[in-house]
């Protein structure tokens, strides 16, 4: 396969703070990779330095080896969706105009039959149909996290970034919007890929090809969950205790014993 | 086409409707004001009649139509629109519902130009009747100055721009009040009349040429409502996600914005309330897309201008009530009690 996202080099500050230093890592297309580590590792600064919401300083990116560095938003657009952490509304819009936002990089003024059957179709997809004229502000955290996920979703880009996409979903959600994101990735006839900040790790080891640790701005351990879900990186990345189990369904389970003190 | 197409087109259709209603009511409302006034020997219709060239007009009437009456009613329809226009987009780019064309700083620095020339009695234009506009302009584009200058700096945000604006109104503020303590009572006089706001000042050639200057930065507006949807919904992360640079678009709508304020400003005095309620209450009848929200807040500022005015003009006929003064007395509770109702 070939890769997708090619990340050289990156390292970020905030003031005299390293955030990322020297970080290198590659996305095959149709590959679903999941970043774990501790709140301040860096992970949300990754995807936000990938999109361009903050400046690397040093570093280049790449997608489809065309370097984009150098991008305006327009163009990454159609290239890169981000999902941030939460989305605080000032001027609440229906969530069919919410997702139609997803199309704003194709659109210049008026919305044509395609773009309308596009979100249309983005809705029924994600199940949104239920409230698909009600004020974006008025829905519960979890469905918002919905809607901005399918916004994303309809941008059609090559590249999904998502940061901490199930932090205000219900368990079944939680599965549900994982399992269409994986079923998205996965379509061979448009392949796509997604990088995803999580906290959840077994959510992680159940749906991601590729686990990435990161500690302190650096890649402690990059592979297949069975790889990289060991006790011992586990307990090194997060200070705890913890037991690894073979589900049926052939995926690795993880309980979480204790904190480990120094 | 699948049902929520279906039901979105409708909807879009509903709004249109209702757009397409208000400019009928600000039309016909504009045709009522334009009979009102103190004259006996024009009514209504024989205005009307005149005005669309059914009618010939004697050169009392003619003088009384176009010299007085439809200036002003073109001017408060103008203002309507610029302001309220300006105000919608501000409220958008700088994601705070309480920001109106005035909390950058413009109308504080068209005071003190205006301050200047009253007291001071220097004026950048030497011509005595455009002596107080063309101050009140330059010391107003002195403020758009100031937010291009900000709109270069990296990390400026949306409220550095409001804490900006609450600046330049204190500095200016301080420097008026200086110099009104310096100045006769004529010139306190002069000064208060001018920030009570009318629409009476501009001529039909002037108004004319705002007009032209208003409608010719209108489309630029509507042109960035996509933009302005994402910044407004999301702020600055979903904005950029969705393919918006928010610095930039923020820079140009300030930019926009106050260019608008100060053409209108210089030749009224200030008119504040407009620009805050007339967005607000376009919202509640369009919602927050941009694409209908301009043309909506423009209809409601215009028809809400008129209505002032023409309030100001007749209830306490031969003594004319200034239009800033009438807006925020009947403006201001009516506001309040749409809002509490959509709220409820």
């Amino acid at each position: 396969m070939a890769n997708l996202l090619e990340v050289s080099n990156l390292s970020f500050n905030y003031g005299r703070l390293k955030v990322l230093e020297n970080l290198n890592l590659t996305i095959k297309e149709n590959e679903l990779v999941c970043i774990l580590g501790v709140n301040g590792a860096g992970k949300s600064t990754l995807l936000k330095c990938i999109n361009k919401i903050l400046p690397m300083d040093t570093g280049e990116i790449s997608i489809d080896s065309k370097v984009v560095n150098d991008s305006d938003p327009a163009s990454l657009s159609r290239l890169i969706s981000y999902v941030p952490q939460s989305v605080k509304s000032s001027f609440s819009i229906d969530v069919f105009d919410v997702v139609m936002l997803g199309r704003r990089p194709y659109i210049n003024w008026a919305i044509s039959k395609n773009d309308r059957e596009i979100v249309s179709k983005t809705i029924h997809f994600f199940g949104l149909e239920e409230f698909a004229f009600r004020k974006f502000n008025r829905l519960s955290g979890g469905e918002r996290q919905r809607v901005v996920i399918a916004k994303a979703i309809a941008q059609e880009p090559r590249l999904f970034l998502l940061d901490e996409p199930t932090s205000d979903l219900d368990l079944n959600n939680q599965i549900q919007v994982m399992k269409k994101i994986k079923t998205l990735v996965e379509d061979k006839a448009n392949p796509r890929s997604a990088l995803i900040a999580i906290h959840d790790i077994n959510i992680a080891a159940r749906f991601a090809d590729r686990i990435i640790l990161l500690s302190e701005g650096k890649i402690i351990a990059d592979g297949e969950p069975v790889e990289v879900l060991t006790p011992e990186n586990i307990a090194e990345v997060f200070m705890v205790s913890s037991e690894i189990y073979n589900s049926p369904s052939g995926n690795i389970q993880i309980v979480v014993k204790d904190e480990i003190n120094n | 086409m699948d049902s929520l197409s279906v039901a979105h087109i409708k909807n879009a259709n509903k709004q249109i409707f209702w757009i397409i209603f208000f400019v009928v009511c600000t039309l016909i409302l504009t045709m009522l004001s334009i009979g009102q006034g103190s004259s006996t020997n024009l009514t209504m219709w024989k205005t009307v009649r005149i005005i669309l060239g059914l009618e010939e007009a004697n050169e009392l009437q003619s003088s009384i139509i176009w010299e007085l009456r439809f200036p002003r009613i073109l001017m408060a329809i103008i203002a309507g629109i610029a302001l309220s226009t300006a105000g919608a987009l501000m409220q958008g780019c700088l994601g705070n519902p309480l920001v109106s064309p005035l909390t950058l700083g413009v109308s504080s620095g068209a005071a003190l130009g205006a301050a200047v020339a009253i007291i001071v009695g220097y004026s950048v234009v030497n011509v005595p009747e455009l002596s107080i506009v063309g101050n009140a302009f330059l010391f107003s584009l002195i403020v758009v100055a100031v937010i291009i200058k900000l709109g270069d700096m990296n990390t400026i945000s949306a409220e550095t721009y409001i804490l900006v604006g609450i600046a330049i109104t204190f500095i200016s503020g301080a420097i008026v009040s200086t110099l009104q303590y310096f100045a006769s009572d004529e010139q306190l006089s002069q000064l208060a009349h001018w920030s009570f706001g009318s629409l009476s000042r501009p001529d039909l050639v002037n108004v004319l040429w705002i007009s032209i200057a208003i409608i010719g930065l209108l489309p630029t507006a509507l042109a960035w409502s996509w933009d302005l949807n994402a910044l407004a919904l999301g702020g600055d992360e979903f904005a950029i996600s969705t393919g918006v640079n928010p610095r930039a678009l923020r820079k140009k709508i300030l930019i926009l914005t106050a260019l608008m304020t100060s053409i209108v400003i210089a030749f009224t005095g200030l008119i504040g309330f407009v620009g805050l309620a007339a967005p607000h209450m376009a919202r509640i009848i369009v919602g927050n897309d941009y694409r209908k929200l301009i043309p909506c807040s423009a209809v409601f500022g215009s028809f809400v201008m008129i209505l002032a005015d023409t309030l100001g003009r007749t209830l306490f006929a031969p003594v004319v009530i200034p239009v800033g003064v009438m807006l925020s007395v009947i403006g201001g509770p009516f506001f309040m009690y749409l809002l509490l109702r959509s709220r409820g």
